[in-house]
C-alpha cells in the first residue's frame, strides 16, 4: 500500500458504480434499511402511547425494563440467540408453530425472501425499546393542563391519544428519524452474523461488499470507493431529511 | 399521569386492548430470553429435544463447564475484560479532558474545534473500516489488543456531552480558583469532574457497553485464536460451526450458555445503565 500510487482518477469509482454486484447489494441495503428504519420508527412510538395509558405502574415498569435489556446486548449474541430460536429442528419458534399445527418446519434464514424479514424483525426486537424510552421521557414533559382542556372539551381516551400526546411528541419523532436515518447505509453487524450462503443474495448490504472486497479480495482501492460512497450518501440523506423535516425549525 | 374519571365502557375496552397488546409484545420479548436461559442450563441430551423449553429440562451446568473448560471461553473472556476496563478508563480519561479544554473562554479556534469534532460523529466508523485496518496494519497492530484498546479510544460524542456536563459548571468558579493560584489541572481535577460525577457515570456506562460489545473492530484487527475477545469467539462458537464440526458435539446448551455468560456483567450492571442512558442519549442528540 505504500509506495507508489499513481492518480488514476474515477476509475475505482467508475468499477463500483458499474459493478451489478454492488447494485445488487445497494438495493439489498435500501430493503433492509428501509425496513428497519420503518418499523423501528412505527413500532417504538405504538408502544410508548401503549405504555403511557397503562395505570399499574409495577406493570409498566416491567414492560419497560423488558423491552430494554436487548438494547444492551451485542449483534452476536442477538443474532445468536435468533439462530437458534429460529432453526428448523429444535428452534423454539418452529416448535411453536408446529404444535399450533403447521406441517414442516420453516428454514427462516435459508430462505432468500425470508432472511431480509428477519434482520429487520432483529434489528427492532432490539432496539425497541432503547428508542421507547426516548419518547416515554419525553411524555412525561407534556403540560397535563392540556389533558384537561381535552377532557373538557368531551375527548375520550383515544382522542387524547391522537390529538394531545402524539404531536406533542414529533420533536422527538424528528431527533429518533434523524438518529435511525444515519445507521441505515452503515448496517453490517446483524447481516455479518446473520448471513449464510443460502441467504447472501438478498442479504449482503454495501458494508458486506466493502468488507469483501477490501478485507477478503484485498481490492483495497474498490473497497474503500464504495466506502466513500456510503459516507457522500449519508450525508447528502441527512440533508436532505434535515430539509424535508424542518428539523432545525424544532 | 393519571387520569380518573374514566369508567365508561369505551375506556374499559380501551384498557383491554391496549394491556392485550403490552402482552403480546412482552411475550415477544420475554420468551426468546427466557428460552435462552433454560436451554443453557439443561443437559447436553434435553438441550437438543424438539419442544418449546421455558424451563430447564434436566437440570444440570454441563453447558457452561463444556463451553467454560473445554472451549477455553475464559481467554477471550479475560481478553475482553482487559480490552473494556483499560478501554473504558482511557476513554473517559481523554474525553474529559478535551471536554475541559473546549469549555475555556477565549480558546483559539475553538469554533472549529468543535465543528471538526462533530464532522468525526457524522462519518459512520463501518465506511472507514478499511482505511482503519491499513493504519493498524502499518502500524503493525494486527493481532494485538492494543489495536482494539486504540479503536475508539477517543470519541466526538463523549467529548461533547463531557463538554456539556462542564458548561453547566459556573465558569467563575474556575476563574476564583485560579485567582488562589490553582493550575489547570488541578482544577479539572478537584472542582470539575466531581461536579460532572452524572456525565462522567453516563460517558463510562457508555463506553463499557460497546466496548463489551465491540465487534467490527475484533473481526478486522484479529484474526490469533488466542487474542480472540468475547464476540468473536461467541461468532465462532454460534454461527460458524455445525453441530458436527469440531471434534466433539457441539450441543445447544453449550451455545446457549455461551450467551449467557457473555451478558452476565451487562446485566450486573443494567441498573445503573437505565438511570443514565436516558440523559445521555439527550444531551448527545441536542441541537446545537
Amino acid at each position: 500500500m505504500i509506495g507508489d500510487r499513481p492518480f488514476i482518477g474515477f476509475d475505482n469509482y467508475s468499477f463500483v458504480l458499474n459493478d451489478s454486484n454492488f447494485w445488487k447489494v445497494f438495493w439489498n441495503t435500501i430493503f433492509i434499511g428501509g425496513g428497519t428504519l420503518l418499523f423501528q420508527f412505527v413500532m417504538p412510538i405504538l408502544l410508548a402511547l401503549s405504555l403511557n395509558e397503562v395505570f399499574s405502574t409495577g406493570f409498566k415498569k416491567f414492560t419497560q425494563m423488558a423491552v430494554y435489556i436487548p438494547h444492551l446486548f451485542s449483534w452476536v449474541v442477538v443474532g445468536g440467540m435468533w439462530i437458534l430460536l429460529l432453526s428448523p429442528d429444535t428452534g423454539i419458534v418452529n416448535q411453536i408453530l408446529m404444535a399450533f399445527g403447521m406441517e414442516k418446519p420453516i428454514t427462516f434464514l435459508a430462505s432468500q425472501d425470508k432472511a431480509p424479514w428477519v434482520i429487520i424483525f432483529a434489528s427492532t426486537w432490539k432496539e425497541m425499546g432503547y428508542t421507547c424510552i426516548l419518547y416515554l421521557a419525553a411524555v412525561v414533559g407534556i403540560n397535563p393542563s392540556l389533558y384537561e382542556a381535552a377532557k373538557i372539551d368531551g375527548a375520550n381516551r383515544w382522542h387524547q391519544v391522537r390529538y394531545v400526546t402524539l404531536p406533542q411528541l414529533v420533536s422527538t419523532m424528528k431527533v429518533v428519524f434523524m438518529l435511525n436515518i444515519l445507521s441505515v447505509l452503515r448496517l453490517f453487524d446483524p447481516v455479518f452474523v446473520l448471513r449464510n450462503g443460502a441467504n447472501a443474495s438478498t442479504v449482503d448490504v454495501i458494508m458486506m461488499y466493502t468488507y469483501q472486497k477490501g478485507i477478503m479480495e484485498f481490492s483495497v482501492a474498490k473497497a474503500t470507493a464504495a466506502g466513500f460512497i456510503v459516507v457522500i450518501s449519508t450525508l447528502l440523506l441527512t440533508l436532505i431529511v434535515r430539509k424535508v423535516t424542518n428539523y432545525d425549525e424544532g | 399521569m393519571k387520569r380518573n374519571g374514566y369508567t365508561s365502557w369505551q375506556s374499559r375496552v380501551f384498557d383491554v386492548i391496549n394491556t392485550i397488546f403490552l402482552l403480546t409484545l412482552l411475550v415477544t420479548m420475554l420468551v426468546p430470553l427466557i428460552n435462552t436461559a433454560a436451554l443453557a442450563f439443561s443437559s447436553n441430551f434435553a438441550s437438543m429435544q424438539p419442544g418449546i423449553v421455558l424451563w430447564p429440562k434436566q437440570f444440570s451446568i454441563e453447558g457452561f463447564t463444556t463451553v467454560w473448560n473445554r472451549m477455553e471461553l475464559y481467554r477471550p473472556f479475560l481478553n475482553n475484560i482487559i480490552v473494556t476496563v483499560v478501554g473504558t478508563l482511557g476513554h473517559v480519561i481523554l474525553s474529559s479532558m478535551a471536554g475541559y479544554v473546549l469549555i475555556q473562554k477565549g480558546l483559539p479556534g475553538k469554533k472549529l474545534m468543535l465543528t471538526a469534532i462533530m464532522v468525526t460523529m457524522m462519518v459512520p466508523s463501518e465506511a472507514m473500516m478499511i482505511p482503519l485496518y491499513i493504519v493498524n496494519k502499518e502500524l503493525h497492530l494486527i493481532n494485538t489488543l492494543y489495536s482494539l484498546i486504540l479503536s475508539g479510544f477517543v470519541s466526538g460524542f463523549s467529548v461533547l456531552l463531557m463538554r456539556n456536563f462542564f458548561l453547566s459548571v459556573p465558569y467563575e468558579m474556575s476563574e476564583s480558583a485560579k485567582i488562589d493560584g490553582a493550575g489547570d489541572f488541578r482544577i479539572f481535577a478537584t472542582m470539575y469532574m466531581p461536579l460532572a460525577k452524572a456525565g462522567l457515570a453516563t460517558v463510562t456506562l457508555f463506553e463499557f457497553v460497546s466496548r463489551w460489545n465491540q465487534f467490527l473492530p475484533a473481526v478486522l484487527y484479529i484474526n490469533d485464536q488466542k487474542k480472540y475477545t468475547l464476540q468473536v469467539a461467541l461468532k465462532s462458537l454460534i454461527v460458524d460451526t455445525d453441530v458436527t464440526s469440531s471434534n466433539f458435539l457441539i450441543t445447544t446448551n453449550v451455545r446457549m450458555a455461551g450467551i449467557v455468560i457473555a451478558l452476565i456483567p451487562l446485566l450486573i450492571i443494567y441498573p445503573y445503565v437505565q438511570k443514565y442512558f436516558v440523559k445521555g442519549i439527550f444531551l448527545g442528540a441536542n441541537k446545537e
